[in-house]
């Protein structure tokens, strides 16, 4: 049997009834477009998730940055004293890592802990010393994402960091409410130096920050780098963030750094951690959104399949004459159901296509109507719903649609084989 | 059975119900049709015409007997079994001449070379010839629907006869035919009985057609007699 004809006859046949025929492409195409906006949302969403790990995190380390350095020694083994397996002289391996193309910027970080203070009420904090003019850089590499274009992050609370100066802290917005601490409050920080000793700082509030998780805001304490090492009485940081140009080029560079290290004679002392090795939170909110959109990726294919497989089996009602007719004259019952597997390849062929322009249409509304989406459980702020291009996953959602319309087409086997061809010819 | 028999029925029976309601269609039926031979089967309705008919066309299962086409025997096959049977030894004519609404004469008759795989010349001069024969050359592009009845039922004859079918079973050919449009339906049966050594098996009880067939079956009550 010619394929080409066959498939030609299944085309017309798909005309003989057109309104039916144009209500299930209608509904396989809304399909497409559901799962491809579904794909487009998850796209932002995970794009969006990721750059804000890298950007802001969701720990009270903060961004994590592209890539971090650490001494091997921290990732091993438990410190006695605070920075005991830190880095010394970071200057001159971010120099080096500064000079690769393909890094924007290194920062120094100081992870710390101990109490805070308005001299009434002592809290525990976990602290992070930072460079306040590098840690607006990364704001600014936010704001410069094209993606994510309109969702722009303030830098403001670091500038008042720099601002205040060396014993500037930014709260938590929860410790600051715990603390009863506003702009301008004075507190104390105490904490364990490097030496065993218990250390204090008089420490002024720049500002109040949220973080990315209400959770984190309650214990949460950026101070400048300066501010740390004096209370710590050290030199050392706990890691040096580096960030990159485009997330992409993580990895590339990643193997970049260690082949440098390790060429300097420093294989031992560091390692390189990607940020995908320190974004659980992402793994973990990435997993959860992978079972959903699984799940309704699943009842939408599902969906489509049913509402194909119910006109492919009421074309196959309407044409019990004609199929009788085919099998009279001694076309066996798999080349009848081919000629439907066709018709549903066709629906599947046109649903695509309509679903293509349904997709970008609904994207297009949905993009401009700034439609502002609930804060994720946990986390503090809303955000505004962008659904992206997503055109990686269109073949995918694609092949998807036609597969299902095409096994619908199949599934009239099961009716072509039971029909009788003696009272197929007579049937009206 | 001879080397000239196309067919063959051998103590056929054929019932449908079961139990108290079970009624005979046919009735131990013996029947031997001959290459290249006309032959009529007359008798009212409910005689078991349309059933002799399609146990002869492989298109339903005897329930006693043998049935026997160009010297194969189909009793033990299934009717998907025998459709390349059907595709090639035997052409079928129908009452409502049963043509794909969706393609045109041309393409109707295309239909069972198509799927015996031949090449796309050979089916299109043979569907050529065909319609050529049936005088439906010029109107080989339109659709059942923009032809006559009598149109329609010389397409379904190009059909059954362009695979060169051994046998040709025609049920009831001419009944929705007026009756020069059907006498034009029946000299095209018999010239393909006469001038081309098919078997052509009609199933009618047209008067005309009694008259133009030699060979006359009567079927009553399942069972045979030949005249």
């Amino acid at each position: 049997m010619n394929i080409v004809k066959l498939a030609t006859i299944a085309l017309r046949n798909l005309f003989r009834n057109s309104r039916r025929t144009f209500i299930t492409v209608l509904v396989s195409a809304a399909g497409f477009a559901a799962l491809a906006i579904l794909a487009g949302y998850m796209d932002f969403s995970f794009y969006g998730l990721r750059e804000l790990t890298v950007c802001k995190g969701f720990t009270a380390g903060g961004g994590t940055g592209h890539i971090q350095i650490f001494n091997r020694e921290s990732l091993q083994k438990e410190e006695l004293f605070p920075l005991q397996y830190g880095i010394e002289a970071n200057e001159k391996i971010r120099a080096d890592i500064e000079s690769i193309e393909k890094v924007s910027f290194t920062m120094p970080r100081i992870e710390f802990n101990g109490l805070i203070s308005n001299g009434d009420k002592s809290i525990s904090f976990l602290g992070l010393g930072v460079d306040p003019e590098k840690e607006a850089g990364l704001i600014r590499y936010w704001n410069s994402l094209e993606k994510m274009a309109g969702k722009n992050m303030s830098d403001a609370a670091y500038r008042q960091l720099e601002n205040t100066g060396s014993y500037g802290v930014l709260l938590g917005q929860e410790m600051a409410k715990t603390l009863n601490a506003g702009t301008g409050t004075d507190l104390m920080l105490m904490s364990t130096t490097v030496d065993g000793a218990v250390n204090v700082v008089d420490v002024k509030v720049a500002g109040i920050i949220r973080g990315a998780m209400k959770s984190i805001d309650r214990h949460y304490l950026v101070a400048p780098l300066e501010t740390a090492m004096s209370l710590l009485q050290t030199d050392r940081v706990s890691n040096i963030v580096v960030v990159l140009r485009q997330t992409e080029d993580t990895a590339p560079v990643g193997k970049l750094i260690e082949t440098n290290l390790r060429n300097q004679g420093d294989e031992q002392a560091f390692s390189v951690v990607p940020w995908q090795e320190l974004a659980t939170y992402y793994y973990s909110v990435r997993d959860v959104y992978n079972i959903i959109f699984g799940f309704t990726g699943a009842i939408v294919v599902a969906l489509v399949f049913l509402s194909c497989a119910n006109t492919m089996l009421m074309a196959t009602m309407e044409r019990v004459r004609e199929i009788g007719t085919l099998k009279a004259i001694g076309v066996s019952n798999v080349w009848v159901a081919l000629l439907f597997l066709f018709e549903g390849f066709f629906i599947g062929i046109l649903s695509v296509a309509g679903g293509v322009v349904l997709k970008i249409i609904f994207s297009v509304i949905i993009n401009n109507s700034n439609v502002k989406m609930p804060p994720p459980p946990g986390m503090t702020s809303s955000y505004l719903l962008k659904i992206f291009s997503a055109v990686e996953f269109m073949p995918s959602i694609a092949l998807l649609i036609i597969f299902s319309t095409t096994l619908s087409g199949l599934l009239t086997l099961l009716k072509i084989r039971k029909i009788s061809i003696v009272n197929s010819l007579t049937h009206v | 059975m001879g080397n000239d028999a196309i067919a063959e029925l051998v103590n056929v029976s054929k019932y449908y119900g079961t139990g108290s309601g079970r009624v005979t269609a046919l009735d131990s039926v013996d029947l031997f049709l001959v290459k290249g031979e006309a032959v009529v089967l007359v008798g009212p309705s409910g005689s078991g015409k349309s059933t002799l008919l399609h146990l002869l066309g492989c298109i339903d299962k005897q329930d006693d007997g043998r049935v026997v086409i160009d010297g194969f025997d189909t009793s033990s096959k299934s009717l998907e079994e025998l459709a390349p049977l059907r595709l090639d030894k035997i052409g079928f004519v129908f009452q409502s001449f049963n043509l794909i609404p969706v393609l045109t004469a041309y393409e109707n008759v295309e239909i069972p070379l198509l799927f015996k795989g031949l090449g796309s010349s050979i089916v299109k001069d043979r569907v050529d010839e065909v319609l050529d024969s049936v005088g439906l050359y010029d109107r080989k592009h339109h659709y059942p629907r923009q032809m006559s009845g009598g149109q329609q039922q010389r397409v379904a004859i190009a059909r059954a006869i362009v695979g060169n079918p051994s046998l040709i079973l025609a049920d009831e050919p001419t009944a929705n035919l007026d009756s020069k449009t059907g006498g034009e339906v029946l000299d095209l049966l018999l010239h393909l009985s006469q001038n081309e050594e098919r078997s052509v098996f009609v199933a009618s009880h047209d008067l005309v057609v009694l008259e133009r067939i030699k060979k006359v079956i009567s079927i009553l009550d399942g069972k045979l007699s030949i005249e």
